[in-house]
């Protein structure tokens, strides 16, 4: 073989090793970033703060799950939590038991096991923003009945006990997304709508105790 | 040395191409420009990637009068008091007594004086008073008030059939002929204003679709190809919107299965002619496909269970009904909702039908729901005080809003004939802000069928009997829905 297709092999073999090199350093550098985003031990997170006080008195909450059977596509379940300074605590709190699930086998769980609800913002104007984790979407089962109980269970349960929220913006991952499993709209903010669970509103209510 | 041999022609010829380059000249290319009872058709031509129009052809046709002094190398053109001074090969322009910029030098090229066309603008306008209007990069001009309607282009690929949509906000007559590979849409209307020149689409019977009147005259050519068997003109809102359908033999006999032995159904009259039903064009949607299978079942995914029914529900429909059905997906590809219910409102369908499985966390539970679209959803997003020229700007979300009651009465009757044809399971009609339902201009109802979670509702579900009986209850109630008032005609 002449000398300098010797020379060039090398450098080529060289560069090669060179660019090998350098592509795996990216692709662990990816995997690396990507791996510390999912890592739930973050050392730069601030301890998670109580979400009420001890001096926090206890406030009664109906807590919307789907049911089982029955006309009503949700049912409410009454449960405590307390009532601490911050609306978005109280959210927090009532979000916790949504994931919680129900207390009784008439009613299911409306949220996939894994979900999370990352941050909660309610704006001036009493819109409650939910950052839930990708896992609501892709470990939904689907169907629109099932999808529909999931935002609603959300949505009812926050709007009906805690007056200052009228509206719930649904966001999954940290950005908006048209739909949770392909049927409900979620790119705009959803109302409280009685019309599907076994509860009145509570002008009826109020209305028919006078 | 040999390093010298090759780099001298290359250095040569890289400063051939710098110093030649810039005087590079592209083909001639016809443009009219649309007077308001004539026209003219001009050759264009392309120096340096600036479109230079012919000015004396220009002006003699307008009867501009001018003076073309070859020794001086000067072309004036006169109007009443004022005067426009230009000269060969400079950028400079005298108007009366101001200078004048063009963006490019004018040119001389033996009798032709040639000026970019910016000097219609900047120097004939200003001269004359007669206003010049073009789009950059369109080959046509339309000079003083000339009506421009805008013509919009959409092609899609429906199946067995490719559709061309043209929509005018004018009534147009539109005559089809074919010549060998290419379908000609001719349209007798002057002074068009297309959208765009060229459609992007590409498929197995279109290769290209361009909007030609470099001949002053309109129309709209498509490279087809040998696919194409045959072709459907059809006008509609008074000839504002015509749709061009190429067909293939295979057409007729939409499905690869045998078409199913028909039965005449009870609820069909069999003296109800189709000019008395209001619904002539339905669009399915077959629900989920591509990446997004929706619920699983375990023997089936949603997306599958969707599309075979929407094919047995549209052999359904044209055989027993003979009405024009349209799939918004045909195979297994992932479609975002906008884009299926923008099939619906773009072919001007009468109802639209979108189909999805249930999944319930009871794996007991059969039951099933016809869905509306939640009444009044969306619209505290939309300006109160909006006046009437607002409203033109419909927000997508609020497409529903027009047709919901007719959309509340079409699930009426589909949970009517769907209950009297399968008693042993419950069909409930529900609202829900339903993604493919808000923007959809047309009655419109999401069929959620069953439950995948319950494994001997599932295995029904998958069962061509079943779903051929779920079809002809569908196809009743449709029939049903046609006659009756509340359905929307075109």
């Amino acid at each position: 073989m002449p000398r300098h297709i010797k020379i060039s092999l090398i450098v080529f073999g060289i560069g090669g090793a060179i660019a090998m090199g350098f592509f795996v350093d990216i692709v662990g550098r990816v995997r690396s970033m990507v791996n510390e985003r999912e890592t739930e031990e973050n050392p730069f997170k601030p301890p998670a703060q109580p979400l009420y006080a001890p001096t926090d008195p206890p406030m009664a909450v109906k807590i919307f799950f789907p049911a089982v059977s029955g006309d009503s596509l949700l049912v409410a379940e009454d449960q405590t939590i307390f009532k601490s300074a911050e609306i978005a605590n109280r959210a927090r709190q009532i979000l916790q038991k949504i994931q919680e699930g129900p207390g009784h086998d008439t009613m299911v769980a409306p949220l996939p096991k894994e979900t999370k609800v990352q941050d909660i913002f309610i704006s001036e104007q009493g819109t409650a923003f939910i950052d839930f984790s990708d896992t609501m979407a892709t470990a939904h089962p689907g169907g629109v009945l099932n999808e529909l109980s999931t935002i609603y269970s959300i949505v009812d349960s926050l709007t009906y006990n805690l007056p200052e929220i009228r509206q719930v913006k649904i966001l999954i991952g940290g950005v908006e997304k048209e739909t949770l499993a392909g049927h409900c709209l979620l790119l705009l903010p959803l109302d409280m709508d009685l019309s599907i669970t076994n509860v009145m509103p509570h002008e009826e209510k109020s209305a028919q105790l006078k | 040395m040999r390093a010298v041999r090759i780099g001298i022609p290359l250095a040569a010829l890289g400063a051939a191409l710098f110093i030649f380059g810039g005087l590079m000249h592209a083909a001639d290319t016809s443009i009219p420009i649309y007077f308001p009872n004539s026209k003219l058709i001009v050759k264009a031509e392309t120096f340096n990637r600036a479109t230079y129009i012919p000015i004396k052809e220009i002006i003699e046709f307008m009867g501009v009068p001018y003076t073309d002094a070859r020794a001086l190398e000067t072309l004036t053109i006169r109007s009443g008091n004022s005067r426009l001074l230009m000269t060969k090969n400079s950028a400079l322009m005298s108007y009366n007594n101001q200078i004048l910029l063009l963006p490019s030098p004018i040119l001389r090229e033996e009798e032709r004086w040639l000026a970019p066309i910016e000097f219609l603008t900047i120097g004939l306008t200003r001269l004359t008073g007669t206003e010049f209007r073009y789009r950059p990069g369109t080959p046509r001009i339309y000079a003083d008030n000339v009506d421009s309607p805008e013509l919009e282009m959409n092609a899609q690929t429906l199946g067995p059939i490719t559709r061309l949509t043209l929509r005018c906000s004018v009534p147009l007559n539109v005559d089809l002929k074919r010549d060998n590979q290419r379908a000609i849409l001719a349209i007798d209307r002057p002074a068009l204003d297309p959208v765009r020149e060229r459609l992007d689409h590409r498929d197995r019977m279109v290769r290209s679709i361009i909007f030609d009147d470099s001949d002053g005259d309109a129309k709209i050519v498509l490279d087809i190809t040998r696919e194409v068997t045959d072709m459907r003109l059809t006008g509609a809102d008074n000839n504002r919107v015509f749709f061009l359908d190429l067909l293939e033999k295979k057409e007729l006999v939409t499905e690869a299965e045998p078409p199913p032995v028909v039965t005449p159904a009870p609820a069909a009259k069999p003296d109800v002619t189709p000019a008395e039903r209001k619904v002539r064009v339905v669009v399915i949607d077959p629900g989920h496909g591509g990446m997004d299978t929706g619920a699983k079942s375990a023997s089936m995914v949603e997306k599958d269970f969707t599309l075979v029914f929407a094919r047995k529900l549209r052999t359904a429909l044209q055989t027993r009904l003979g009405m024009t059905v349209l799939l918004t997906r045909d195979s297994d590809v992932a479609l975002d909702n906008e884009a299926r219910s923008a099939v619906a409102n773009n072919n001007q369908a009468n109802l639209f039908i979108s189909l999805h499985a249930g999944y319930s966390a009871n794996k007991l539970d059969h039951g099933s729901s016809v869905f509306v679209m939640k009444e009044n959803f969306g619209q505290a997003f939309t300006t109160s005080a909006a006046g009437r020229r607002d409203q033109l700007f419909l927000p997508w979300y609020l497409g529903y809003h027009t047709h919901h009651q007719a959309s509340v009465s079409a699930a009426n009757v589909l949970q009517e004939e769907l209950s009297k044809a399968i008693p042993e399971s419950k069909f409930a009609v529900r609202t829900a802000p339903l993604a493919v339902l808000s923007s959809a201009t047309m009655p419109s109802v999401l069929l959620e069928i069953g439950n995948f979670n319950n494994p001997v509702n599932a295995q029904t579900l998958a069962d061509d009997g079943f779903q051929r009986h779920l079809a002809d209850a569908l196809v009743n109630a449709i029939l049903r829905f046609s006659e009756s008032p509340q359905a929307a005609a075109n």
